[in-house]
């Protein structure tokens, strides 16, 4: 139990509680404003029922009478309208729903009340239109009848005319022409003239031409009874009727007994009963008319009673309209009431509103939330020094102290990276000092053999200049000796014997064979006296400075060196083996180059093709001892071979210098023009060779590149610009004569 | 007189000219199916007139048969519905309408006298319908405001024109007394005696009248042979005419007696049996026992054909030319037919020649034809075409 109150005290801290709660109390502020409208609504509904219940329903019926009224008026003659009983009937269907809607206003009407007096005439008023219409319907219907009567009627005189002049014309015409002519009958005797023109025959005409002139008067007059509409007139056509009737028997009677008599009597008699007869035609004919005035009468006194009525509505209306003002401003200040309750409603829900949402969600809840926002910006910028602290409690204050969490976590990661980092860059360091702490070295060691080398050529220097003077003796006194030799032979020619016979003496043959073989001799010693002589004399100018740009023919300068070269690596090792091939382009012809130099490059590239070679032959050789019965390698199968090309280009010289040595694996290839660089042991190569050449060659304006097969060949390919650069070749070349490291080539090549 | 009937004209011609917009509208012209076209008459087949519309009746049916054993026209037989109207207007009123309304009439055709023609022939204008070939020859319904109405026959002025004429030109006669029936027929009929004696400076010296539907001539006999006329025009219906010359005859009154093609020809000898010689009729068709023209012959085939037993006659052979001239509109119009076109078609026609019976209409005529033919009664009662009245006067 207290866990639980516990937990549900601290949730007042929680945002979502919060948020529940402030918008519960907003939902709460419009409900409530909800209902004060709609009891303030309901008031005014109140108010407005009150003024209905007041005097507008009395106007309203009043005036549904009078409109009413009119309609039932209009019904009035729409009923004498119909021109057949279906019509009729069809109008009275038609106008049942006014009559039953005029009813029930009427009966709606109040029985008391201030103006119960109006109410009590318009009522009456009503009921007599009601009673008049429903009189106007009876006597249409009653109209219909009648009519139906008179049109029998009617057409029972016209059947009479024709019968009657059927009879009488034809007679008239006989009797007239009997008593004219005195015939009768067609093929009969005329009648004597006193029984034919006699005064019975004439009256009998006479009666006959009356009766036919009665019945014919008789019958209109009958017939324009049916045609006036105005009932006074009924009764001289009545009265000239009774004439013509009362002719009509006396001329009957005065035919006499004929058989024209009982033909036209009953026709007669019968038209005398239609016009007079009980209920017969001016009968009729008035009661036809009278019904019309009764209704004419109706549809005025209905005129009078909707003016009547319309009258009363107006009084009614004058009478009303004050209590309508009345209703109307206790209507308008209902309304106004509950608008100004619900306007002051509406302004507490603001204000409740905006308080709200100024007091937690703006004032608690977006300025924690902005500080955190803050932090955590701060925090993505890189400053994770500084403490989060948000105060209070809820999830801000989680996200807070979650971020702290982050942020120290984030501190501490930092912390690490940067040992880690240091400790890798002092080991780089490291590295780079053993690197130059070895490069020292073996920078020392190249010194330490630079200063032998030098000390060397000094003393070859020496050697060489001393072994010139014998030299010269052994040349000077060959000579002498050769020219002591003739003026000897000379001397023994004469001394000597005759050939007896072409035949010498023995002794004096011999003589001659002697000196033949010493003048020979002599030669011998003074050509490789001279030879010896031209060896020194090349160490010396190799130990001078190697001076400008000459030309110099590039062919014999390569032979030269070529040679130098091989018989250097004769001397150390004395089964060295190789075949020159030269294939020299004699266009290749001179070149302006500082000849020391390139002859430098030349003696290095053979020289070091020279060692490859006898690498390989050294190779081979093991091989073959280990393995005798090697295929495809006989012993001495292999034939170390150089081959020089020269060719003469359009941008200069280019120089092939290819052997088929052991070859460069390629993991080093690029890293052989590199100063320092060699393959062989410390004391026998400085590493500076290739590097040496690269620089003369470039310097020269041309370049070396190197292709090679490990196992199979070496081609060094020296390109040598026609036109060399236009820079201080001179300080160059002397910078490197200088430096001495020439001698160094030229020291004995490693076996 | 023209401006008088004016307005009626007028109204009719606006009626008309309203009608075929509303008849093309229309999916079925009234009367007419993919079988059958319908034509009403309203005639006398009772009272004085009977044999008149019995006859006519008779002509038309022979016609109508004779086309519909061809297999009728265009494909569509021809029937005629006939009401008696007794010769009384009221009752043609009532007719006319009940078959225009009720049977649905395409055309009226045939009707009988004058009096009936003026009450039945403004409701068939009213009504759009085609009247065709009335046997009468009243001058009102040659109007040309009529434009429903078409005519066969010559009119009443032209027959007593022809019988002025003659009287005057063959026999030197120029007193001459009228009797005519007191109606619009008899008027009509009178008129026409007036305006032909008129127009030779003279006017009838003898004038008698009696009343319709009636044979009381004998007064009107009496005023006409007090003054004794050498010739009497007779405008009646066959009885009364028959009766009012056996009268003359039987009291010795014997002038030269004339009537008119509507007194029903056969009848009035009929009737008059021996008293009828030497009393002539003109006649409006030519002489049915004849050889001219053609169609008389077919009309006499087509009577046997379709009655055996029945005379040829004046009368049935006008009904059979009007129950031809039905045929030949509706011949002109083709398959699709309407009333317009039935009466467009004859009106527009240069010459309807029904087997050498020319008929000649146009915008302002719906005569057909003008021809008035004289025949006498003989002494075997009988009648006999004749060219002059002189030698027919000395029987």
């Amino acid at each position: 139990m207290t866990t639980l109150a516990r937990r549900l005290l601290d949730s007042r801290f929680r945002l979502s509680t919060q948020l529940y709660l402030g918008i519960g109390g907003a939902v709460a502020l419009t409900v409530v404003a909800s209902l004060v409208g709609l009891v303030s609504f309901d008031h005014v509904a109140d108010v407005q029922r009150r003024v209905n219940e007041g005097s507008v329903p009395e106007m309203v019926t009043a005036f549904g009478v009078a409109q009413q009224s009119g309609t039932l008026v209009a019904a009035g003659p729409r009923l004498t309208a119909a021109a057949t009983p279906e019509e009729l009937a069809h109008t009275v269907a038609d106008i049942s729903h006014d009559r039953q809607a005029f009813e029930a206003q009427v009966a709606a009407l109040p029985d008391q009340g201030a103006e119960e007096p109006r109410f009590e005439r318009i009522r009456a008023r009503g009921n007599a239109l009601l009673a008049n219409v429903g009189a106007i319907e009876e006597s249409v219907a009653e109209g219909f009848l009648l009519a139906e009567r008179s049109q029998a009627l009617r057409a029972e005189i016209a059947a009479l005319q024709r019968e009657l002049a059927a009879a009488l014309i034809p007679a008239i015409d006989d009797q007239l022409f009997y008593t004219m002519t005195g015939y009768r009958e067609l093929g009969e005797a005329p009648a004597p003239r006193a029984v034919h023109r006699s005064e019975d025959e004439l009256n009998r005409y006479r009666h006959m031409a009356g009766l036919q002139a009665n019945a014919t008067i008789a019958i209109q007059l009958l017939a324009s009874a049916f045609d006036v509409s105005d009932i006074a007139l009924l009764e001289p056509l009545r009265e000239r009727f009774e004439a013509s009737a009362g002719k009509i028997e006396r001329g009957l009677s005065a035919l006499g007994a004929t058989p024209l008599r009982a033909r036209i009597a009953p026709a007669l008699s019968r038209l005398v009963d239609l016009g007079l007869g009980q209920d017969q035609g001016f009968d009729l004919r008035a009661l036809e008319l009278s019904l019309g005035e009764r209704q004419t009468a109706l549809l005025a006194s209905n005129n009078d009673l909707a003016v009547e009525l319309a009258a009363e509505a107006e009084g009614l209306v004058s009478a009303a309209r004050e209590g309508v003002q009345d209703a109307a401003q206790a209507s308008s200040s209902a309304i106004s009431t509950g608008g100004n309750l619900l306007l002051a409603i509406s302004v507490t829900s603001i204000v409740g509103a905006a308080l709200i949402s100024w007091l937690f969600v703006g004032r608690v809840l977006m300025r924690r939330l902005g500080r955190l926002s803050d932090r955590m910006r701060r925090m993505a910028e890189g400053d994770i020094e500084a403490e989060v602290v948000v105060d209070g409690r809820g999830e801000v204050a989680d996200m807070a102290a979650a971020l702290e969490v982050f942020r120290r976590h984030a501190l501490e990661v930092q912390r690490l990276n940067l040992v880690e980092k240091l400790a890798e860059e002092l080991k780089g360091k490291n590295e780079q000092l053993e690197d130059a702490l070895a490069n020292l070295q073996r920078a020392q060691v190249q010194i330490v053999m630079q200063e032998k080398l030098a000390a060397l050529g000094e003393l070859t220097a020496g050697v060489a200049h001393e072994i010139r003077n014998p030299l010269n003796f052994v040349k000077n006194f060959s000579d002498v000796t050769e020219q002591l030799l003739e003026e000897l032979l000379e001397e023994l020619q004469t001394v000597l014997p005759e050939p007896v016979d072409g035949k010498e003496d023995e002794s004096s043959a011999l003589i001659r064979e002697i000196s033949a073989d010493i003048t020979e001799n002599l030669r011998l010693i003074r050509e490789h006296g001279e030879r010896a002589n031209q060896i020194v004399h090349h160490m010396l100018s190799m130990g001078r400075d190697s001076g400008g740009r000459q030309p110099t023919d590039i062919n014999a300068l390569l032979d030269e060196h070529v040679r130098l070269a091989y018989h250097s690596a004769r001397a150390s090792d004395d089964s060295f083996q190789l075949d020159i091939v030269e294939d020299f382009d004699p266009a290749v012809g001179s070149l302006d180059v500082v000849t020391q130099d390139v002859g430098r490059v030349f003696l290095n590239l053979v020289s070091n093709a020279c060692q490859a070679t006898a690498e390989r032959r050294r190779a081979e050789e093991a091989a073959d001892a280990a393995d005798p019965g090697r295929e495809g390698s006989e012993g001495g199968a292999y034939e170390p071979t150089l081959t020089l090309v020269t060719r003469r280009s359009e941008e200069g010289v280019e120089i092939r210098i290819r052997d088929n040595g052991s070859g460069i694996p390629p993991e080093i290839i690029d890293d052989i023009f590199n100063p320092f660089f060699t393959t062989k042991p410390p004391d026998q190569g400085t590493g500076l060779g290739l590097a040496l050449s690269s620089d003369i060659v470039r310097q020269h304006g041309g370049q070396i590149r190197v292709e090679s097969e490990p196992g199979a060949f070496t081609e060094m390919i020296v390109t040598l610009s026609a036109e060399p650069p236009a820079e201080a070749v001179d300080d160059t070349a002397e910078d490197e004569a200088d430096s001495g490291w020439e001698q160094a080539e030229e020291s004995p090549l490693p076996s | 007189m023209r401006r008088a009937s004016g307005l009626r004209p007028a109204l009719l011609m606006a009626v008309w000219f309203a009608l075929p917009g509303a008849a093309a509208v229309q999916a079925e012209e009234p009367g007419v199916t993919d079988q059958q076209i319908l034509f009403g008459q309203s005639a006398a087949f009772s009272g004085p007139a009977q044999d008149l519309g019995k006859n006519l009746r008779l002509g038309i049916q022979a016609a109508f048969e004779e086309a519909n054993r061809r297999g009728g026209v265009h494909g569509r037989t021809l029937a005629l519905r006939s009401l008696d109207d007794a010769y009384e207007p009221e009752a043609a009123i009532v007719n006319t309408r009940r078959l225009v309304a009720n049977d649905g009439v395409f055309a009226l055709i045939g009707a009988v006298g004058t009096p009936t023609s003026r009450s039945a022939a403004p409701i068939a204008a009213d009504m759009g319908v085609p009247y065709l070939a009335p046997f009468t020859g009243a001058e009102f319904l040659r109007d040309r405001a009529w434009r429903n109405v078409i005519n066969l026959r010559a009119s009443y002025y032209q027959e007593t024109e022809a019988m002025v004429s003659r009287l005057i030109g063959d026999l030197g006669i120029d007193g001459v007394g009228v009797i005519y029936q007191d109606d619009s027929f008899g008027q009509a009929g009178y008129r026409g005696v007036r305006r032909a004696l008129e127009r030779r400076g003279l006017e009838p010296v003898a004038i008698g009248v009696y009343p319709r539907n009636t044979t009381a001539v004998k007064t009107a006999l009496l005023d006409v042979q007090r003054l004794d006329p050498e010739a009497v025009i007779l405008i009646g219906a066959y009885e009364p005419v028959a009766a009012l010359i056996a009268w003359a005859r039987h009291v010795g009154f014997d002038p030269v007696f004339l009537t008119i093609s509507f007194v029903g020809s056969n009848a009035l000898a009929r009737e008059l049996g021996a008293a009828g010689a030497g009393v002539f009729v003109t006649q409006v068709v030519p002489f049915p026992d004849g050889d001219e023209p053609a169609v008389t012959l077919a009309y006499r085939r087509a009577l046997a054909a379709h009655s055996p037993e029945a005379v040829p006659g004046f009368v049935s052979f006008e009904g059979y030319l009007a129950g031809r001239l039905a045929i030949e509109g509706l011949e002109r119009c083709g398959r699709e037919i309407d009333r317009s076109c039935l009466l467009d078609n004859l009106r527009r026609a240069e010459v309807i020649d029904l087997d050498g019976f020319r008929l000649r209409y146009g915008e302002d005529d719906n005569q057909g034809s003008d021809a008035v033919f004289v025949t006498v009664i003989g002494r075997d009662g009988r009648y006999h075409p004749i060219d002059t009245l002189r030698l027919a006067a000395q029987p």
